[in-house]
């Protein structure tokens, strides 16, 4: 009985014990003094911190700042990344035109425009969104790219032979088709957009989780410093997680041609 | 009718296109030069402002100064050893991991969800906990390329390990194959391609690793050049610094993308 349920439970059981056995291994390995507290703290030091910086709000306002860059990066890279990969995807020239490009912003490393964000927008939050936008309108763009050119044929050259036109045929085929793609490109581009917006705030702002851990990283504060970085870490599992089951809600959109 | 014209075009097309560059190519191509074009007349014409903006010509002068002087290879050797030591430690630990969990259920498990975490979260944070550690020298960033490079390596190798045909298996099983055997046969070569694929996306990530690493806290490097130049608003040498490190990104992404593409066709025959 209790084998069965271990069987069938295996994966989050074992997943869930090595999750504790490493935050008790931590733990342990410091008290037994084998690791030095000041470079890694221990995590009930970092818990009692988040307590406290909960308390007092940092936590809400450093969440708060973070996030803000967060929405504004990403929504702008969806509305853009997608209107550029629907144009690409079904204009040729669009695509070819743009390919260059995308190229460059693909291998570039995007952060090295922080100084240039800076003289152009200012420093703070206009930089930081510029930054995490950047970062997140790859993945968007080349998945709805994919999405539109891999359109199933079949449908639209039976849509066509009931007199559809071009317009009809990309609004009721290509884009519905599309949308699990789409959906895929918009959870990596979660990720990204985050990196964005923290590792911009590590370089330059007045709030945020990553102005939160260069500021306790500069005071050599190595528990206030970890609140934040297991936050982002969490922030990422959980934003990734809630697009994970956003695409999987579209799964019924896919155009099978199989069937 | 359209049928017609259609297979007049394609055949049009098939004659001249010993001649011509492709559609693709020319358009492309136009694309980047009006871009370039603009970029040069926008300043004159009073459309954005020169001092932020730069032009291509001022580029091309800034490149021949970076080259000629600016102490160029000395940076540029600095960032190329973080960069191979980070990615090489990458390699040398991903992969044995990789098998490791590609082959064992429990192993995988049990290591998972800490690796899907550190995965999905931005490695990058770890950098300021790294300098705590390390120091400033070239350590923390041959740390946080590590970091960047391993996870996509060890994901990749461990499905490339899970994905082996299980037909390939069982026959190697049933002539007597021994576990080292399918092993080195059948699940080796058959995961290369995956493995090669997970290089791919580490090598992006580090040299990102590399460039964050050395604009955060340096003393040398390519990031350490790019953040001076940045600071003092020169921006046609840092467009200079900006473009080296792309080529270098685009370089070493296409030649691993050419040998996963021949290892796959070597597979399929």
């Amino acid at each position: 009985m209790i084998a069965e349920l271990f069987y069938r439970r295996q994966a989050l059981i074992l997943g869930t014990l090595s999750m504790i056995g490493l935050l008790v291994f931590w733990q342990i390995a410091v008290d037994a003094g084998l690791i030095n507290p000041f470079f890694i703290s221990t995590p009930s030091q970092v818990w009692t911190e988040f307590l406290a910086q909960f308390e007092d709000g940092q936590v809400a306002a450093n969440l708060g700042a973070t996030l803000y860059c967060f929405v504004w990066s990403m929504g702008l890279a969806t509305v853009v990344g997608i209107v550029l990969g629907m144009l690409a995807g079904w204009f040729r020239d669009v695509e070819s035109a743009l390919e260059p490009f995308i190229w460059f912003k693909y291998s570039a490393p995007t952060v090295a425009f922080y100084p240039l964000f800076i003289a152009w927008l200012g420093y703070g939050t206009p930089t930081i969104i510029a930054i995490a936008f950047l970062f997140a309108l790859t993945p968007i763009y080349a998945n709805t790219l994919s999405g539109i050119k891999n359109i199933d044929r079949d449908l639209a050259k039976a849509a066509r032979s009931f007199g559809a036109k071009p317009l009809d045929i990309f609004l009721q085929v290509a884009l519905p088709g599309s949308v699990p793609v789409m959906m895929a490109g918009l959870r990596l581009g979660v990720g990204r957009a985050l990196t964005g917006v923290v590792v911009a705030e590590l370089f330059g702002a007045n709030a945020g989780l990553g102005y939160a851990i260069t500021y306790y990283g500069q005071l050599m504060q190595t528990t206030k410093m970890m609140v934040s970085i297991v936050i982002v870490i969490l922030l990422g599992v959980i934003l990734t997680q809630i697009l994970s089951f956003l695409e999987s809600k579209t799964d019924s959109w896919r155009v099978d041609s199989g069937r | 009718m359209a049928d017609v014209t259609a297979e007049t075009a394609a055949t049009r097309q098939v004659s001249f296109a010993s001649l011509r560059p492709s559609r693709e190519a020319v358009v492309g191509t136009l694309a980047v030069l009006a871009f370039l074009v603009l970029w040069q007349v926008a300043p004159s014409m009073g459309w954005v402002n020169g001092r932020f903006t730069s032009r291509p010509t001022e580029v091309f002068f800034a490149a021949i100064d970076v080259f000629m002087k600016d102490d160029f290879l000395f940076h540029a050797r600095i960032s190329l050893t973080e960069f191979v030591a980070g990615f090489a430690l990458a390699i040398v630990v991903s992969i044995p991991l990789g098998v490791l969990l590609g082959t064992s259920k429990i192993a995988r498990y049990l290591i998972d969800p800490p690796l899907m975490a550190l995965y999905i979260a931005p490695t990058l944070v770890l950098l300021p906990i790294m300098v705590i550690w390390l120091g400033i020298d070239m350590a923390p960033k041959i740390a946080v390329v590590f970091l960047g490079a391993v996870f996509p390596i060890v994901l990749n190798t461990m499905a490339g390990m899970s994905e082996a045909d299980p037909r390939f298996l069982r026959m190697a099983r049933s002539f007597g194959a021994t576990k080292l055997d399918i092993f080195m046969r059948v699940l080796v070569p058959g995961s290369l391609p995956a493995l090669l694929t997970g290089i791919r996306l580490a090598v992006g990530r580090a040299v990102l690793g590399v460039i964050v690493g050395e604009l955060f806290v340096s003393q040398a490097g390519i990031g350490y050049q790019i953040n001076l130049y940045g600071s003092a608003m020169r921006i046609d040498r840092l467009l200079v610094y900006v473009l080296i490190v792309s080529a270098f990104g685009y370089t070493l992404t296409i030649l691993v993308r050419s040998v996963e593409n021949k290892i796959r066709d070597w597979r399929s025959k």
